[in-house]
């Protein structure tokens, strides 16, 4: 596979390490109520559609960057490369 | 004055070897220091890199050679600096330069660096680098991060036949093996 | 024997004879020429036994699709099966040798199966070997083994070299034939970056095997003029003896180059690489593959398919016989009729299944119209041949045509689906083609010259300018377009005798019929209950006309009965090719710790620690083993003092304003207040609140932190931190680069620790207890003003220090500690010592943190803070991971000292069955004390905090061991650690 790393262009997906659904970026308020709740959905519980599915990937033998990659499970085509710093902040992780 | 003397002894230090197509060394007092750049302090401290350097950090994947001094641009954030400094001082004498506008950290001992030139040293890398390194796609000066025979490799092309590779210190005999071997395998 | 085959022209090089012997008869051939036309040339129609009949074979067709010409190449270690005589490359020298069978090819024992196959038809191995069930692997296994299959393995470890490499282009173009040449000079003077492969030594493809013109020269001159223009292009990579044999995601082909096959040896190069192409688009010119027709006998030596023959008479100038017959369905046989004739070869009958007028002149042929080979005589070699209407014709090779199928291999293996051609009887590749790939020429379906060099040239245009490339408006080659109708004819139904599909596997038309009867229907039932299509050639010749025919058992049509498709590889790969360089020590790479060179010169015994190798003892002269080296370091470093290189923990530089928050949310234990020149245990949780990693974290500054992590997770817990900053808190600043390698870094560790240091550490440096008392930690200079940083740390339990110096200094550090060490009798000691020290005073490790483990279970479950967010804090406070009942980190002595105790044991209440049931928990790690005198160990039991002193059972099934054991304190030395602060 090849990811095109929206800083470096397209690199062998050998050199990036796979972590799983983007959603792992939606870490949960450790005050909110039933955060208990909240962290075990979001520790265990994944969608596992047979089409776009938003994924992490990490560059590690690259520029260490994390990445938001869509990607069609069906097909592994890839429509989407992001950083994953501008999509955390983007989902209200900033400051 | 101390009774005790360290002697310094780089992996692959007064490696210098030719061979038919292509030659290999392992430049001497090879220093090398990152810079990160503060959150929010990113303009300062590119411009502190500017006038510490003469040249502004370039981007993502590229590399700028001031006088001796090699500025390469690691990631968003994060640059190294590759020069010529024999003394065990290298981060502080990057820092100083700086005036704290960066964080600084010395590299030079955890990278190993060899040089690779000749009319071949492009054949000899097809064998264990996966980046395109045909001249338009990596040009003189581009730089990569990748990985070569299980190694993370930092790759800058710093002529038309001559490329700096660098990797980790700990496996550098592995490393140089690696390209020795891919020198023995060209036709 | 001389070449009684040869016949005038050809593309070989008469004027150089090659030497080489099959079965160890003396042959000869010439540059140019494959094992197979060598073979043929020599008259040498019999080459190989079948796989499960052991019927004689010979050669079927003149490329990569070869199902029966298998054979032995070369001896000794550099032997290599299962090789096809068709694609091997004739040289001086040369030992080929027929395989699967007992005895000689001419006899062979094994072939009273042939007799047996009434009873050995598809399902054979199914219904018969199930009873009894124990036989199965100690008789029938070993004996079917034995009988069946191909050649044989030398046995010995491979001599060549193998490597691996990346290729890139704009333009991948699979093919050298006349589209693939078109397309190749069609994007290389448009300038883009092309590589054309071919897994033929020649290129041009068909234009070698025929006689047809292209713009107005001969085709193989045209080929050979294409190729020069295109050796001149910088652009061009053109790849002979190249395989592409694997079409991956987004524009990756696997291609296996095949370097030195064709020589007599590899001079020291690698002998095959593996490639990875990494293309922008590619172009399928693969060309097609000739089908045969299934009749009764079709199987025996001399019955070729038509164009392999007319390839040999053509391009090898070889006949395969003498007196020949053709039998097609199709315009193409007679075309290669009318090149054996125009070579001077008697072609007697052209027997055509259609009833239509001659297609061409093919002088001395007699046209057979409506008519078919229903069987034929010649055990070792074709004799005659039996038409429908009883006529027996005298021939000795039959040249068969079934017509073309497009070579879409390349266009399935990313589960595309060809469609049905019903005007081609052929599939031709869909629309579902993998990204970026057209198809191109015969491959596509355009089986005339004229079209061919035409798509050729028009799906080069059409990717190049995809590319931004300018198209070519250079009119395409010329050439004519050949007669190419044909007419659906799969087997002769009138054959008695068994016909044969797949020839590699032995697979016939009745066991098609008979997996029909038996309800496997499906084409996937159908080919893994007749093992149809999966030889080694994936049924290249074999596959469609066994659809046709399970197409007319179901009465359905082709299309509705489905089709196969492939998967990589094209053709086989050796798994040499695939392995590499990556063998023995070139497996993985070597890590190497800054002392490794004075450890070797020292006595050290290394052990791998993932990649790295570090000393595991160092043996002295008269120790009778590892136990006495390892029991005297550790005695000696808590005597004195010992020194252990302990360079291979991660270490992580971290820095930023948000530093010490970042260490907060990382770390489960607080770091916020962490005081500039300390340093503190962290323990490092997951998300789910296990246990991950544990390490230290040492404030250099306020912005400053230098983190350690285990050796195993130096990378992992990188990239979670990473994860982390850029994932989770993108807006603190805070950046991490890894100094693992940069610093060689030492325990000094025993009570004269501090007197040993002292000799090195810099005068200006107070490292007094009081000015450097146990946790403390700061940068310094050793050995007259070399940096270095100092840390006040035990793993051991005894005073303790780590020293880190540039890695550069590190042999030398090695050596500088144990000279100014000598006074004090000062020891190296490697990891069994600094294991057992660790196991003495407690500490957990791997064994313990074993990604089953809470903070809880340590007995440090006070660390984990819950005034502030961190990785892990809320899953572990889980119920269920804090049960009153849950296993705690204790210590075990044996009641009898003189036991031996066992990592892995679990242990049981006294009383008690040795069951799961009654499971109390498990031994983690054990050690012999040389201190205590006994075996002493780590273990996880329930409420052990509670259970001090209690005696149970370790028990290990598998060592068969079971010992008491007394729960003690996890320190077994200095409790109270006092040791640390002095």
């Amino acid at each position: 596979m090849i990811i095109n790393h929206p800083l470096l262009g397209p690199r062998d997906a050998a050199e990036f390490v796979y972590l799983g659904d983007a959603c792992l970026i939606d870490r949960p308020d450790w005050q909110a109520e039933d955060a208990a709740g909240k962290f075990h959905e979001y520790g265990y519980l994944r969608d596992n559609p047979a089409g776009l599915h938003q994924e992490l990937w990490y560059h590690e033998q690259g520029d260490r960057s994390w990445l938001v990659v869509t990607r069609d499970t069906l097909t592994h085509a890839i429509s989407k490369v992001e950083l994953a710093r501008d999509v955390a902040r983007a989902r209200g992780r900033g400051s | 004055m101390s009774d005790y003397h360290l002697i310094s002894a780089p992996p692959l230090a007064l490696y210098d070897q030719s061979f038919e197509g292509v030659s290999l060394i392992a430049p001497a007092d090879f220093a090398v220091v990152s810079i990160a750049l503060p959150l929010g302090g990113e303009a300062a401290a590119l411009k502190a890199i500017k006038s510490a350097f003469g040249k502004a950090l370039p981007d993502v994947g590229k590399s700028v050679l001031s006088k001796s001094v090699r500025l390469v641009r690691m990631s968003l954030d994060q640059g190294f600096v590759i020069f010529s400094h024999a003394t065990p001082d290298a981060e502080s004498f990057v820092a100083k330069k700086l005036k704290d506008a960066a964080y600084t950290t010395d590299q030079t001992d955890v990278w190993t660096g060899l040089i690779l030139s000749g009319p071949k040293a492009r054949t000899v890398l097809e064998r264990i680098c996966p980046i395109d390194l045909h001249g338009q796609a990596f040009a003189v000066n581009d730089t990569a991060r990748t990985t070569m025979e299980h190694l993370g490799t930092l790759i800058i092309r710093t002529g038309d036949d001559e490329f700096l590779l660098m990797s980790a210190s700990s496996s550098a005999h592995s490393f140089l093996h690696a390209i020795e071997i891919s020198i023995r395998n060209i036709a | 024997m001389t070449q009684a085959n040869r016949l005038k022209g050809g593309q070989i090089d008469r004027d150089t004879t090659l030497n080489f012997t099959f079965n160890g008869r003396n042959m000869q051939g010439h540059p140019g020429d494959t094992l197979a036309s060598a073979l043929l040339a020599n008259g040498q129609r019999l080459v190989g036994r079948s796989f499960k009949y052991h019927r004689p074979r010979g050669i079927l067709t003149a490329g990569s699709e070869e199902p029966n010409a298998l054979v032995q190449l070369r001896t000794g270690a550099h032997l290599e099966p299962n090789t096809r005589a068709t694609m091997a490359e004739l040289y001086d020298g040369l030992t080929a040798t027929s395989q699967n069978h007992r005895g000689s090819l001419e006899f062979d024992l094994m072939a009273v199966a042939d007799l047996l196959s009434p009873f050995l038809s598809a399902g054979f191995y199914y219904k018969t070997f199930m009873w009894p069930k124990s036989f199965w692997e100690k008789v029938y296994e070993p004996a079917i083994r034995k009988s069946a299959g191909l050649g044989s393995l030398s046995m010995l470890e491979d001599p060549d070299i193998y490597d691996k490499g990346f290729l890139h282009c704009d333009l991948l173009i699979i093919g050298a034939g006349p589209a693939g040449l078109s397309a190749a000079l069609t994007a290389g003077r448009a300038g883009a970056r092309v590589i054309l492969a071919d897994e033929d030594f020649a290129t041009g493809g068909r234009l070698n095997a025929e006689t047809m013109d292209v713009d107005g020269m001969a085709g193989a001159d045209w080929a050979a003029q294409v190729v020069a223009e295109l050796n001149t292009m910088d652009n061009v990579h053109l790849m002979t003896r190249t395989t592409v044999y694997g079409a991956y995601d987004h524009g990756i082909y696997g291609a296996l180059e095949r370097c030195t096959d064709h020589l007599a040896t590899s001079g020291g190069k690698p002998r095959q690489i593996l490639w990875r192409i990494y293309s922008r688009r590619a172009v399928l010119a693969a060309g097609a593959t000739e089908r045969p027709i299934a009749f009764g006998n079709n199987d025996r030596p001399g019955i070729m398919l038509a164009g392999a023959v007319r390839t040999y008479v053509n391009r090898f100038g070889v006949t395969p016989g003498h007196e020949l017959a053709v039998f097609t369905n199709n315009d193409d046989g007679w075309r290669s009729a009318a090149d054996l004739a125009a070579k001077g070869v008697s072609v007697k009958a052209i027997i055509d299944t259609r009833d239509a007028p001659a297609v061409m002149d093919v002088p001395g042929a007699r046209h057979i119209r409506n008519a078919a080979v229903v069987n034929t005589v010649g055990r070792k070699g074709l004799r005659s041949i039996t038409l429908t209407d009883d006529q027996v014709i005298d021939v000795d090779c039959l040249a068969v045509s079934g017509g073309w199928s497009p070579n879409l291999h390349l266009t399935c293996h990313q589960r595309g689906r060809p469609v049905w051609d019903e005007g081609l009887c052929a599939f031709v590749p869909g629309r579902d083609l993998p990204p970026g790939m057209a198809v191109a020429g015969a491959a596509n379906g355009a089986m005339t010259l004229a079209t061919a060099l035409s798509e050729g040239r028009d799906m080069a245009n059409a990717q190049i300018k995809e590319l931004g490339f300018k198209a070519s408006r250079k009119a395409a080659p010329k050439a004519e377009d050949e007669p190419q109708e044909c007419a659906a004819f799969w087997h002769v139904r009138q054959s008695k005798s068994r016909a044969w599909l797949d020839l590699q596997n032995d697979v016939t038309v009745k066991d098609v019929k008979q997996s029909y009867r038996e309800g496997f229907r499906s084409v996937e039932h159908l080919k893994r209950y007749t093992t149809l299509g999966m030889a080694t050639d994936q049924g290249k010749t074999a596959n469609i006309p066994a659809l046709a025919i399970m197409a007319e058992c179901t009465g359905k049509s082709i299309p509705e009965t489905g089709t196969t498709i492939f998967r990589p590889p094209y053709t086989p790969i050796p798994l040499g090719a695939l392995g590499g360089r990556a063998r023995g020590k070139d497996f993985r790479p070597t890590r190497l710790t800054p002392s490794h060179e004075w450890a070797k010169n020292n006595g050290a015994t290394f052990v791998e620690v993932g990649n790295w190798l570090r000393a595991q003892w160092f043996a002295r002269p008269g120790e009778q083993g590892w136990r006495d080296s390892v029991d005297r370091e550790v005695v000696m470093t808590r005597r004195s003092v010992g020194i252990c290189d302990v360079t291979t923990l991660g270490k992580i530089d971290i820095q930023g304003r948000d530093a010490a928050e970042f260490l907060n949310k990382v770390y489960a234990n607080a770091f916020g207040k962490l005081a500039v020149g300390k340093v503190r245990y962290g323990l490092m949780l997951r998300e789910d609140g296990i246990c991950y990693d544990d390490g230290t974290a040492a404030r250099l500054s306020d912005n400053h932190f230098v983190m350690t992590t285990t050796t195993a997770n130096a990378v992992l817990v990188f990239r979670r931190l990473e994860f982390a900053r850029q994932c989770l808190w993108p807006d603190m600043d805070v950046h991490l680069i890894s100094t693992t390698d940069g610093w060689a870094q030492f325990a000094v560790a025993g009570p004269n620790a501090r007197n040993l240091l002292r000799k090195i550490v810099d005068a200006n440096h107070d490292i007094s207890n009081e000015a450097f008392p146990f946790m403390a930690c700061g940068e310094i200079s050793v050995c007259g003003g070399t940096p270095a940083r100092l840390f006040r740390i035990s793993f051991s339990g005894e005073l303790a220090y780590e020293v880190a110096v540039p890695a550069r200094y590190g042999n030398a550090m090695m050596g500088v500690l144990m000279q100014a060490g000598k006074e004090f009798d000062a020891v190296p000691y490697g990891t069994e010592a600094l294991g057992v020290m660790r196991i003495e005073k407690g500490h957990a490790a791997g064994n313990e943190l074993n990604g089953q483990t809470t903070a809880l279970n340590l007995g440090l479950g006070g660390m984990v803070s819950k005034k502030k967010d961190s990785i892990g804090s809320i899953l572990s406070e889980r119920p269920e991971m804090n049960r009153e009942d849950a296993i705690r980190l204790v210590g075990f002595q044996p009641v009898n000292k003189a036991d031996k105790l066992t990592a892995g044991a679990h242990f049981i209440n006294r009383g008690d069955a040795a069951n799961m049931a009654n499971d109390q928990g498990w031994m983690t790690s054990v050690a012999y004390s040389p201190n205590l005198g006994h075996s002493i160990g780590l273990g996880f039991i329930k409420q052990g905090h509670t259970r001090k002193g209690e005696i149970v059972r370790a028990v290990s099934p598998i060592h068969g061991t079971e010992v008491e054991v007394e729960i003690v304190p996890a320190h077994f030395i200095d409790p109270e650690g006092e040791r640390l602060r002095v």
